[in-house]
């Protein structure tokens, strides 16, 4: 048997607003597939390190945890430009690309950002 | 046909600035009384125009002393002989303030923008609404200001040599309420949360001092904050029929737990 397809973490209704993307839609259905298995994951955690566990079901946690899917794995969430969909030096402030930061303040759209010189 | 030429002749003598009896131009009740201001010249229809008499009496060209004063010296005139009234004359002055009895702190207003106008404008308004609320008051206190700098390169791609440097620069203010009632210090509060000034943020530390005997005071509302939440406390807890009394094993072999992990 194979794993579950990534389609299994399709939503039904995508949460998205904004400029969107092939790339930026799995971001988002990894992010929804993280919260949804999340008690799971964390379940399974304590059980890999809770000592005064039989051994035996720790090693059962252990396979279990990692034959989850790769989509419900916190390290798979990336952050990206809400602006433009890249995955690339994305501020956290803002939720923008360094580049779509630089266009977006020069146009004043960002309050407060303003051209600095010291 | 009339107040088409009435409003034509209004509009030259604004233009002129020629003293107009407005009253006996504006109203229709006297059709047939002569302006005297009409000029032949300006008047764009002289079949209209009043009679050759009555304009011959004023000389546009030797403006004699206005009847009408300018706007400017009539309202200069007003403030001679009156004063505003006390609460409008504060506004010009620097914000009133209440003493503090004890000093004792229990509010801590913080005030925040980008722009130095709002942040001023909105403290000065906040000490105002403290000084009618009996609400003694230390502040504004500029604090640090908080600047954040950003490099960027200035082109999409590669050129790393060419950057833009942009920065915010957030300015604060403290204001500090000491011993006032925490009643009037909550309707301060929302009244400030009310009338919120565009671009700026505020965030409150609110305390409360009680007397030595907190415990029995606490005793003697609890009868009365039990009976309040009571309607939400009944919300939580655990359902009986999900009471399960099976070891995390069972759940970690179960059917649903397999599906998810299944190969």
């Amino acid at each position: 048997m194979s794993k579950p397809a990534a389609s299994l973490f399709h939503p039904k209704r995508l949460n998205l607003s904004g400029f969107i993307n092939t790339r930026l839609i799995r971001d988002h259905n990894k992010r929804m597939a993280f919260e949804q298995t999340e008690p799971e994951r964390q379940a399974l955690r304590y059980m890999i390190r809770n000592t005064s566990l039989p051994g035996r079901t720790r090693a059962q946690a252990q396979l279990q945890l990692s034959q989850m899917h790769a989509y419900t794995r916190p390290t798979q969430i990336k952050n990206r430009c809400v602006a433009s969909g890249t995955a690339r030096s994305v501020f956290r402030d803002f939720r923008i690309n360094r580049y779509q930061f630089r266009l977006q303040a020069l146009s004043g759209e960002l309050p407060g950002v303003k051209k600095a010189s010291w | 046909m009339f107040t088409n030429t009435t409003r034509s002749l209004l509009g030259a003598g604004k233009r002129l600035r020629v003293p107009v009896p407005i009253r006996s131009l504006s109203s229709p009740s006297q059709p047939s009384a002569p302006t005297p201001t009409a000029t032949q010249e300006t008047a764009p229809q002289p079949a209209a125009s009043p009679a050759p008499e009555s304009v011959s009496t004023p000389t546009p060209e030797q403006p004699s002393e206005p009847l009408v004063k300018e706007w400017s010296e009539r309202l200069g005139a007003l403030g001679k002989g009156t004063r505003l009234p006390r609460s409008v004359q504060a506004i010009y002055m620097r914000p009133l303030r209440r003493k503090a009895e004890y000093g004792l702190p229990v509010c801590d207003l913080q005030l925040r923008s980008y722009s130095v106008e709002n942040v001023e404008f909105f403290a000065d308004f906040a000490i105002r609404a403290a000084y009618y609320l009996n609400l003694p008051v230390s502040g504004p206190v500029p604090l640090p200001r908080i600047v954040e700098r950003w490099t960027v390169p200035r082109s999409n791609f590669v050129h790393k040599k060419s950057q833009e440097n942009f920065e915010r620069i957030t300015l604060r203010r403290l204001i500090q309420i000491k011993d006032g009632n925490p009643k009037a210090v909550q309707a301060w509060l929302a009244f400030l949360r009310k009338h919120a000034f565009y671009g700026v943020g505020m965030k409150a530390n609110v305390w409360e001092h009680d007397s030595l005997d907190v415990g029995k005071s606490m005793d003697e509302s609890l009868p009365e904050i039990e009976k309040a939440l009571g309607s939400h406390l009944a919300q939580f807890g655990q359902r009986k029929d999900n009471s399960v009394e099976s070891s995390i094993f069972d759940t970690l072999d179960s059917d649903r737990f397999a599906e998810r992990t299944s190969r």
